[in-house]
Formats: C-alpha cells, sequence, structure tokens
C-alpha cells in the first residue's frame, strides 16, 4: 500500500530581506525503495523548482546531503522513506550557515576548524619519493584509516548540544582528526603539541561525553572510544605539565 | 621547505585538563560516598540500635576514649565542600543564558536520544541539589550529635524533613548512578574490545544501580517516617540502645 | 564589477586539481582554486577500489615494474593512448603513492606470512615476504598482469582526497567552495582567467590568472544512470568547448562499469572481483570464463561490461522491477574479508539494497563511468590551442587513457598528473611565454556577456504547464544518451541521436524558468548549464557517429573491428562560435613513435585490421633492441620511447623496489 508523504520542509532564503523561515508542506507519493534523494528531487523537479538542497555523490560517502530528518541530523540520499513515518520535517543542519533552505555550508567551517587544530601530517622533512616508503605496521595503518572515515557530514555537530550551545567548540570531527594525527606513526607531533590544539573547553574538556556524536555519526566511527581516549591523554598531559623548551 | 608547526606561542593552560579532571573525581568521591551514606542511613532497617552504633561510630565512641561529635562536623564540612567544588566546576556545563539554554532544550526535545536526555536530567537533579542539600547539610554540620534512630525520625517527621529528603534522594541517586556511567563512558572505563555492548551494559547497570537505590532509600525513608510517626509524641527523646538501658530506665519508660 | 589576479587559477577541487595546486603553491606561485562542494566532496572521494603503481610489494605484485604497468596500460586502452604519457604515468605512479603515504594516506600493508585469498573462484594460501612486511600492499585489478592497485579498504579515493584536501590547507592554498567557473576569458589565442559564478550569491566576477587549470572531472551526468556523482557536468570540459578555440579529445571514448547496483546507478568497487568477487547469471551459473577463459571476471571493464550484455542479451540476465541485471557475488570472500576490505560496499548494499553482501549477492549492471575523453591537451597538460589553459584528471585528454582506462588507473592518473602539470604550470607562468598582459577590458566583455545570458534566462516566460522545462528537456539528453549512445553503438541509433541532441540544444537556448532570482537557484543553474551538457552530448554522439570501428570502451555493432589501419586516431571536437553542431577533427596517433606497436590485447575480441606501419614499427623496435642489447636499460628506454628527458626534473630518478635492495643494485 504506497502512502502520501507530507514533507514539511524548512525554506528561507536569508540574502532575501522579504523571506521569513518558515516549514512548507510538500505531498507526494511513496514509491518503492524511495530515498529523500529521490524524493527532494522528486519535489524541486514538480513543486518548488528554487528547493535549495546539497547531494553530491548520492551514495553515501562525501556527506554533502547531511540534515535534520525528523529531528536527527543524518544523510538524506541514503535515508529511506520507509523509515520515517508519513509526515516528517526536514531541517537544514543548525550550527553551520544557512545558505538557503536545507543547504548549509559546512565547507567553511571545516576549512576553518582545519586550519584551528592543523589536522595535517606534519613532517620534520619532505620524504624522497624515488626510495621505499617507511614501513608501517599493518594493524596500525588499519586503525589509522578507521579514524580516517570521517566524511565532514556535520551530523556529529549538529547532534552534540555542546556544539550548539558554545561557539568554537571543535566538536567529535575535530577531536577525532586529532586522535588519528597522533595515532599515525608518520605524524611527528607529541602530546604537548596535541593538547595545545585541544586540551581546553573548546577541545576535548569541552565535550560533556553525550555520545550523540557517537549514535548518529553515518560512518559509525568509534567516537565514544576515541574521545575517551584523547580525554585521557590530554588529561594526562595536562597533569604532567612538562613543556618543552 | 620549512614545514608548518604548531604555533609555540599559544596560550594552552594545563587548567582546563586539571579542572575537568576535579569535576569527574570529585563527583566520583561525592557519587561513592552516597553509596556508604545510603549503607549508614538503611542500617535502621536493621535495627535501631544498629543505626545507632552505626552514628556513634562516627564520632569515635568505639575507639576513643570520649564521642567526639566534631569529627562528623568535620566530615560534613569536607563533604560540603567537595559537593561546592563539584558543583562550581559542573556549573561550567550549564547552560549559560536563554538563548543557550533554549537551544539546548528544543534540541534535546527534537533529538530523542537517551544520552542527551540524561545529561538533561543531570542538569534538573544537579539545579535542585543546589537547593536542597545545603539544607541537610547544614543541619548535619550544626548539630552531628542528633543522628540517630530517633533522633533522624524525629527530624525527618516531627522536624518537616521527610519532602525534602524525599527530593533529595530523588535527585542524588538518579544524579550519582548516571554521573557514574558518564565517568565511565567519559574516561572510558571498563571499555573492553566492544565499546558498543560495555556501553549498554554499563547503561543497564546503571539503571539497575537507580532502581536499587531507590528501592532502599524509599525503604529506609518510610522507616523513619514510620518511626518519627510512633515517636513523635515523645520528639526530642535520644536514643538510648538497648544494651545501655538500665531496668530503672526501662521502669521509667514505661 | 570586480576583477581579481592570481598567477594560478584551478578550477576543480578534487585530486587533480588540489595535488596541481599544491605543486603550483610549492613553487612560490598564487594559486586560487574553485570548486561547486567543498573540495572534499568531490567526486575522487567515492573512488573505492585504489591507485595502480608498480611498487612490487605484494607477493602477487612481486616482479611489476613500469614496463609491466605501461604494457597494461596500453593494451586496457587498446592502443588508443598517448605512449609518451603512459610511459611517464607508470614512472610517476610508484612516486604519487609514496607521497601520499608520507602525506597520511593509511594504505594498507603487507602482513607478513600467511594469508588466504580467492583467486578464481578458489581459496589460495599466499605467503608474504618478510622483507615486504609494513610496505605498501596491492590488489588484484582487472587488465593488470600483477597485483599493483594499492589501496585503503575501499576508501582509497576518500582518503587519498583527505590527504590532499588537508595537505592544500597546510599549504594555505585557498579554496572558495561554491563557486563556478562560467566562461573562460581569453582573446582567441591565450587564455587568461574565468568568469566566476558565486553560486550563493549569485555574483559574477573576474579572475584573470596567467595560468588557468581545468580539473572539473568527468560529465557522466549526461546519462541518465551513471556512478557519477550530480555534480560531475562536464562544465569544465563545456566552457572549453565554448571558447570555439580548445580542442575537446575522444568524447565518444566513455566507460561503462560492469558493476553499478541497481536500479540507483551507485558503483561497488572493481576491487570486488579483484579480490575474487564473481559475477554470475540468473541460473547463478558463473558465465565470465566462458567468454573470457583466461582473465573471466579480471579482463578490463570495456570487456567485461560487453560480456555482460551479451549474456543479458541470451537471456540470461535477472529480471526484476528495476530493470534487467546480473548478480555480483562477493559472499565467496567471507564476512571478515567484507568487513575489513570492502565495507563500503557492505554499506552501501546495506542501505540502498537492504542486504548483507556477505549472504546476498548484490544485482549490478553496466553503467555509465568514466570520460577517457576530455580538454585535449599535450604531454604538459597544456592545450595546443589556446595557450595558457591546462586540463588535468579526468576532465582531461591527456591522453593516457586511450579507449578504455584500466580500473585503479584513474585515481593514479589524477596525482600523477597533478604532480606533473603543477610544474609545468609553474614552468609556465614562469616563463617568457606565460607573462601575462592582463586585460581588465576583455574581462568586463566577458563577465558582460554571461551576465546578458543569465538575465535572457530569467526575462523568458515561465514554462507553461506540459511546454518544455529544464528538467523535461533534460531527461530527453539523458534518454537518448542512454538509448543510443551506450555500451553498444550504431550508425541508426547514433543518427538518431544526433537528431534529436540537435533539436534538444536548440529548445534548452529558449526554455524559461519559473524561479527568476540570481543567488542561490538551483533552477537557473539548470538552466544554463543544460545547454552545455548539450553540446557535450552532441560531440560524444557525433564522435561516435563518425568512429566506424571499435576500440576500447566504443563498441559499433556495425563496425566490430578495431580498424588501426583507419582509426589510429584520436577525435578532436571543436564548437566554431554560433554553430548549432561540433565539427570533428583528427589527430593521428602516430605507429612509427609507438614503443609498443598495436596487437592484440589478451583479452576480448580479436578482430583487428591492422596498420601498415605496425610490422615495419615491430622490425625497427628489434633492432634497436638488439643493438643496444648489455647497454643497460636507460641506453634502450631513450631509444625505444625517450620519457624522461621531457619529465620535470625532479621527477626523473628511478624508483627503488625491495627486489633492488636484494640485488644490490647500484642506486
Amino acid at each position: 500500500m504506497s502512502r502520501r508523504l507530507k514533507i514539511s520542509i524548512f525554506r528561507h532564503n536569508p540574502r532575501d530581506p522579504r523571506s521569513v523561515p518558515r516549514l512548507v508542506d510538500y505531498e507526494l507519493d511513496e514509491r518503492p525503495g524511495m530515498t529523500l534523494f529521490i524524493a527532494l528531487n522528486a519535489i524541486r523537479d514538480t513543486q518548488a523548482p528554487d528547493l535549495n538542497f546539497d547531494f553530491v555523490c548520492r551514495a553515501g560517502v562525501c556527506g554533502a546531503c547531511a540534515m535534520v530528518i525528523d529531528g536527527r541530523p543524518g544523510l538524506a540520499c541514503r535515508t529511506l522513506t520507509s523509515t520515517l513515518p508519513a509526515a516528517f520535517s526536514l531541517y537544514p543542519l543548525p550550527v553551520f550557515r544557512l545558505v538557503a533552505d536545507l543547504s548549509v555550508d559546512t565547507g567553511s567551517w571545516m576549512r576553518e576548524l582545519a586550519e584551528r587544530l592543523q589536522t595535517w601530517v606534519h613532517l620534520d622533512a619532505e620524504p624522497d619519493l624515488d626510495r621505499l616508503e617507511a614501513r608501517m605496521e599493518p594493524a596500525l595503518a588499519e586503525a589509522v584509516y578507521e579514524l580516517d572515515r570521517c566524511i565532514e557530514c556535520g551530523c556529529c555537530i549538529a547532534a552534540c548540544a555542546t556544539a550548539q550551545m558554545r561557539e568554537g567548540f571543535v566538536g567529535a570531527v575535530g577531536l577525532v582528526k586529532i586522535a588519528r594525527f597522533r595515532l599515525d606513526s608518520a605524524d611527528t607531533r607529541d602530546d604537548a603539541d596535541f593538547y595545545e590544539l585541544v586540551g581546553n573547553d573548546e577541545g576535548i574538556f569541552g565535550c560533556m561525553s553525550l555520545l550523540a556524536c557517537n549514535d548518529l555519526c553515518p560512518k559509525e566511527l568509534p567516537l565514544q572510544t576515541q574521545l575517551a581516549w584523547l580525554r585521557r591523554k590530554m588529561a594526562g598531559q595536562g597533569v604532567r605539565w612538562l613543556r618543552r623548551g | 621547505m620549512t614545514l608548518p608547526r604548531p604555533c609555540a606561542a599559544s596560550a594552552a593552560s594545563p587548567w582546563p585538563a586539571r579542572l575537568d579532571l576535579l569535576q569527574s573525581l570529585s563527583g566520583l568521591a561525592l557519587a561513592l560516598f552516597m553509596w556508604l551514606h545510603m549503607g549508614f542511613v538503611s542500617a535502621i532497617l536493621i535495627s535501631a540500635d544498629f543505626a545507632w552504633a552505626v552514628a556513634r561510630f562516627f564520632e569515635g565512641y568505639f575507639f576513643l576514649p570520649r564521642p567526639q561529635a566534631w569529627l562528623v562536623t568535620a566530615f560534613v564540612a569536607s563533604i560540603a565542600l567537595l559537593f561546592a567544588l563539584h558543583a562550581l566546576l559542573a556549573l561550567r556545563r550549564f547552560p549559560a543564558d536563554w538563548r543557550q539554554y533554549r537551544i539546548a532544550a528544543r534540541h534535546g526535545s527534537r533529538l530523542r536520544h537517551g544520552d542527551t536526555m540524561l545529561w538533561f536530567v543531570q542538569v534538573a537533579t544537579g539545579f535542585a541539589m543546589f537547593f536542597l542539600a545545603p539544607v541537610h547539610l547544614y543541619a548535619m554540620f550544626m548539630h552531628p550529635d542528633l543522628i540517630g534512630p530517633y533522633e533522624s525520625a524525629d527530624r525527618v517527621w516531627t522536624g518537616g524533613f521527610w519532602p525534602l529528603y524525599l527530593a533529595l534522594l530523588f535527585a542524588v541517586e538518579v544524579h550519582g548512578s548516571v554521573g557514574l556511567y558518564r565517568l565511565a563512558v567519559k574516561w572510558g572505563w571498563f571499555e573492553g574490545r566492544d565499546a558498543r555492548t560495555t556501553r549498554r551494559r554499563l547503561k543497564l547497570a546503571m539503571w539497575g544501580l537507580i532502581a536499587f537505590l531507590l528501592t532502599l532509600g524509599l525503604t529506609t525513608l518510610l522507616a523513619e517516617i514510620r518511626m518519627g510517626i510512633e515517636h513523635a509524641p515523645r520528639a526530642g527523646e535520644r536514643y538510648v540502645p538497648t544494651w545501655q538501658r538500665s531496668p530503672t530506665a526501662v521502669e521509667e519508660a514505661r | 564589477m570586480r576583477i581579481e589576479y592570481t598567477d594560478v587559477l584551478v578550477v576543480g577541487g578534487g585530486l587533480a586539481g588540489l595535488r596541481t595546486a599544491v605543486g603550483a603553491a610549492r613553487r612560490r606561485l598564487r594559486v586560487e582554486v574553485l570548486s561547486l562542494v567543498p573540495a572534499k566532496r568531490s567526486h575522487s572521494v567515492a573512488a573505492q577500489g585504489g591507485m595502480q603503481a608498480s611498487l612490487g610489494n605484494a607477493f602477487k605484485g612481486m616482479g611489476d615494474n613500469e614496463d609491466v604497468h605501461f604494457g597494461d596500460t596500453v593494451r586496457g586502452s587498446d592502443w588508443g593512448c598517448d605512449q609518451l604519457v603512459a610511459r611517464m604515468f607508470a614512472h610517476m605512479a610508484p612516486k604519487a603513492v609514496r607521497e601520499l603515504a608520507a602525506w597520511g594516506v593509511p594504505w594498507n600493508r603487507v602482513q607478513r606470512g600467511a594469508h588466504e585469498v580467492v583467486i578464481n573462484g578458489e581459496r589460495v594460501t599466499l605467503t608474504e615476504r618478510d622483507e615486504a612486511h609494513g610496505l605498501i600492499t596491492a590488489r588484484d585489478f582487472g587488465g593488470t598482469r600483477k597485483w599493483r592497485t594499492c589501496y585503503t579498504a575501499d576508501g582509497t579515493g576518500h582518503t587519498m582526497l583527505y590527504a590532499l584536501g588537508d595537505r592544500a590547507v597546510a599549504e594555505g592554498i585557498p579554496v572558495r567552495d561554491r563557486s563556478e567557473a562560467v566562461a573562460l576569458i581569453h582573446d582567441g589565442g591565450r587564455c587568461q582567467g574565468a568568469v566566476v559564478r558565486d553560486l550563493e550569491t549569485g555574483e559574477l566576477y573576474a579572475i584573470l590568472a596567467a595560468a588557468t587549470v581545468i580539473a572539473t572531472g568527468g560529465f557522466g551526468r549526461i546519462w541518465g544512470i551513471s556512478t557519477n556523482a550530480i555534480i560531475n557536468e562536464g562544465m569544465g570540459a563545456a566552457i572549453a568547448l565554448e571558447t570555439g578555440v580548445a580542442r575537446l579529445g575522444n568524447m565518444e571514448a566513455v566507460q561503462f562499469h560492469p558493476t553499478a547496483i541497481v536500479p540507483a546507478g551507485i558503483l561497488v568497487t572493481e576491487g570486488c572481483r579483484g579480490d575474487g568477487g564473481l559475477l554470475r547469471d540468473v541460473d547463478g551459473h558463473r558465465f565470465m570464463p566462458d567468454y573470457e577463459p583466461e582473465k573471466a571476471e579480471l579482463a578490463s571493464r570495456d570487456v567485461v561490461s560487453r560480456r555482460m550484455a551479451e549474456h543479458m542479451r541470451r537471456g540470461k540476465g535477472v529480471k526484476s522491477a528495476a530493470g534487467e541485471h546480473l548478480w555480483l557475488d562477493i559472499a565467496v570472500l567471507g564476512a571478515a574479508h567484507i568487513d575489513h576490505k570492502l565495507r563500503e560496499v557492505k554499506d552501501i548494499c546495506r542501505h540502498f539494497l537492504g542486504i548483507d553482501p556477505a549472504r546476498d549477492w548484490i544485482p549490478v549492471r553496466p553503467t555509465q563511468h568514466y570520460s577517457m575523453g576530455g580538454i585535449r591537451t599535450d604531454h604538459r597538460g597544456e592545450s595546443p590551442a589556446l595557450r595558457g589553459l591546462f586540463a588535468v584528471g579526468e576532465a582531461a585528454c591527456w591522453d593516457l587513457h586511450g579507449f578504455n582506462r584500466l580500473g585503479g588507473n584513474s585515481l593514479a592518473e589524477t596525482v600523477v598528473a597533478g604532480m606533473l602539470v603543477g610544474e609545468h604550470v609553474a614552468d609556465f607562468v614562469e616563463s617568457h611565454a606565460g607573462a601575462l598582459q592582463f586585460s581588465p577590458g576583455l574581462a568586463r566583455d566577458f563577465v558582460g556577456r554571461e551576465r546578458a545570458a543569465l538575465e535572457a534566462i530569467t526575462a523568458r516566460p515561465a514554462p507553461a504547464p506540459g511546454a518544455d522545462n529544464v528538467a523535461s528537456l533534460r531527461r530527453g539528453m539523458e534518454a537518448t544518451m542512454t538509448e543510443h549512445v551506450g555500451l553498444f553503438r550504431n550508425e541508426a541509433g547514433l543518427r538518431t541521436a544526433v537528431a534529436t541532441l540537435v533539436d534538444l540544444h536548440a529548445r534548452a537556448q529558449r526554455v524559461g524558468i519559473a524561479s527568476r532570482h540570481l543567488d542561490a537557484n538551483p533552477e537557473l543553474v539548470a538552466a544554463y548549464r543544460l545547454p552545455r551538457m548539450l553540446a557535450l552530448a552532441l560531440c560524444a554522439a557525433q564522435g561516435a557517429l563518425e568512429r566506424r570501428e571499435s576500440r576500447g570502451a566504443h563498441a559499433r555493432e556495425d563496425y566490430p573491428a578495431r580498424n588501426d589501419r583507419d582509426w589510429l586516431r584520436r577525435t578532436l571536437a571543436w564548437w566554431p562560435v554560433g554553430a548549432a553542431t561540433p565539427v570533428l577533427e583528427y589527430e593521428p596517433i602516430r605507429v612509427e613513435s609507438m614503443e609498443l606497436p598495436p596487437g592484440f590485447r589478451g583479452y576480448g575480441t580479436r578482430n583487428i585490421v591492422e596498420h601498415p606501419a605496425t610490422a615495419l614499427r615491430e622490425a625497427e623496435l628489434e633492432s634497436i633492441r638488439a643493438r643496444l642489447e648489455g647497454a643497460g636499460g636507460a641506453p634502450l628506454q631513450a631509444a625505444l620511447l625517450d620519457f624522461r628527458a621531457r619529465l620535470p626534473e625532479r621527477y626523473r630518478g628511478d624508483n627503488e623496489r625491495i627486489a633492488d635492495i636484494e640485488e644490490g643494485a647500484p642506486r
């Protein structure tokens, strides 16, 4: 039995002085296997040609289409409408700057985060590309990959009460990146360096361990264990507080 | 070429780490103390004599030449300080203004996420304890000697403390148990190989603990109330353990 | 009106664009990167299986080197590639992998000792060498003679793009996302930058640049069903075409990937088959060995896709509500392997199909996947027709892939080409030729022209119900391409396609839109992109119509032979300003300069019309080899095909392998 879906979509164009943030209802017939990618495109094709939303890979790997679906952040492209009630709402991710409707600017936010947290491998010297690569334990490489799988979709930020209340909190996305580089044997930074980046209330000590990030991460990253691990390491550093010269 | 290094001139401070640790440690200490506390007060369920012995024990009755009530005062003072410290540190996490409060409330109601709801419970119970706990602590601080089967029961009933204690019981046990659960996930205790399963079990343990402590606490409070009602006519009378009662005293009591 | 100036303008923030940008920035040039989306969301991120580089660390990669990789690539291309480029590429790939390793790509590593793998449907135990422990390992891919594809599980594109994205941040390279280059600014001979549209505010402005690099990826979205991301609409190639100067090469060379899921068209990696996965038909029968006894599922993609289509035409497909398909069976690999090495595939199956690939077979069919064609460049990445315009990666026809790309060679190409083109761009900008007298007047003209075009669109009446609208015209294009410019092609179908596309192209230039504001307006974006997509579609369809042979992925039912005699040449399409259709020219691919003259690929159908020069060149090569026997590898290579001298100096060194160390070869 096919359902008639009623999707209440947040509409607003912040650049248009006449635009007021509002919910607009769109109705359409549900089809088997319908994802929000299909549903939103159908709405755009037939009912709301200037409805803004972001899809890129539409395969759950690029992170562009994160939005608040029936109250919870998730990737729209791989959300089947059959998992939702017949009437539900779509909101843009909070915290990030609104572009229009369901589209938010995660790009600038993530770029700023990368600059602030220096999320790249820090090397002492450029590698000699003609020589054999540095060896790495296979298990370590897999462990680093596990943390490298973050797609910067922003769901952890939208799910996080701290990130919503306190501007500047780096969230799970930032913290897991630090955990990732700390694990990477190629990175020359030590705990004192990492403490400078996240040893504060905008970093690991601002985290209240509500774990919505962990529970709603579309890539199922082990955020719970990584945040705990980072907290232990950084707390240890804070207690030792032995600075290099 | 030179590769970028972390900026050495940053204003990193060890204090965020230390404050975070202190918050956790003070919370842990208070939660564990509350387990002991529950053990002490529920002594009344075994017998009035036992409850009396427990209370006197802390005054040094059994190992000092004479009981020293100030020992309890000092202990209460240190708990109060710990409480104040924990409250102060936890206050950093409270919504700071109306905007934050509104954001948090809307977020929590939309998200339908267990652990986030638990945090609201923490905030609410913590907030309640700001007001409830000092009353109790002050009473204990000023009258450490008024801890005992009749004394406590009189305070609960005749003294009108039972509504306070009822509220405090819920606030303390829920806050403490949830706090312990959150400490475990926050610091990764008992994580094991499969953190998801562990967390599910910890959550179960938390609910179990809450149920147990509330049951025990309510039973104890009920016993106190019953004793308080019975003893109301002779409110203010100090309890004398049965083995110290002289025949005359027993006689007089009749 | 805003005019900005920079040394290098890179259009596209995927792997190729970012690596080019990093290369130019390290030469201390000012670099600006434009991207439709945040750089890390570029389609590179979706590449799963891996990147080819002949490291020779894994047991099944032993004995691999640049020569083998070169040979595989040329055969894969069906001799359509530029062998100079293929040589450079094979030489550079190990360097690229090693650079990325240093920059943080957590490549899977060799684990010493025995491990079990599935080869040709059977469980086999391989023993990895002690001395290879901890070095970068590789998996098997189609059309290769060695296990050469380096990988991080099945998220290789992701880890590479994140490492490069982070590197770009480390180098302080600005990336403007939600920015689209809508026209190239040029004077007919020299490219001077681009007109940029801010997709959020709608602002139009100019960036004048000494060198402009197009790195916008492929144009798969002109087909209705494609593995490509939504953004792969080929706008980089389209604006190059609109100059009326730059040429697009081999636009008819389009790859169909054997295993996209049905119906969503989402790719599941070739690594599935590389790791031992099997293709099965409606009866559960493994049919590929019947067609390709030697390589079976691991023939090149064009061959496997055609065999699958052939098999379905014989009635062996699985009929479903979503259309006909075959099965990909990776359950044979076991749950543990899938959980570790194919987890994205598992995720995709779970979310889009509701199945567990450790237990269920995956419904797949060949689906549009890759554009071998693109902006024609020389081996330095520069357009021979429009100076100062460079192209790199899938957007370019550099021509590494000829008429069929090997799996794992596209990721490798992005970074290798980026490393090389980054240097060449920098050389160009620093050279006399690169010196540019910026001309703001020209910039104003071009911006004005784009503004007028947008205003014309918004001035048209809104589409009446039932009349043409952007979505309906687009569906027409998609259907035409899918039906007539697909896996198999023929004269009648292609003629229909060209006629239909010409009509759609004209109608697309008249279509109106309902919402007329300029900022954040997806309908407007679709309206101005549609004619450009149709122009690319016409280049592909017309190129396919004219190419009356079958080569690589271009399969003509009416001309089944690979005709080296008449068609060993590259299609060049260009679009005279104001014309209704593109003009095709041809550029010879010279047998006389080939290191590997045309022959049988070793898989697929053997049906070749020989080129008269082939035998001569073979004899010539033989005599060179005889003459230089014992002279060592370098002089011989220089005589066969001297690629090294044409590489940037910093990249000319030999690649070290563990075999060299064991043999104590001089370094």
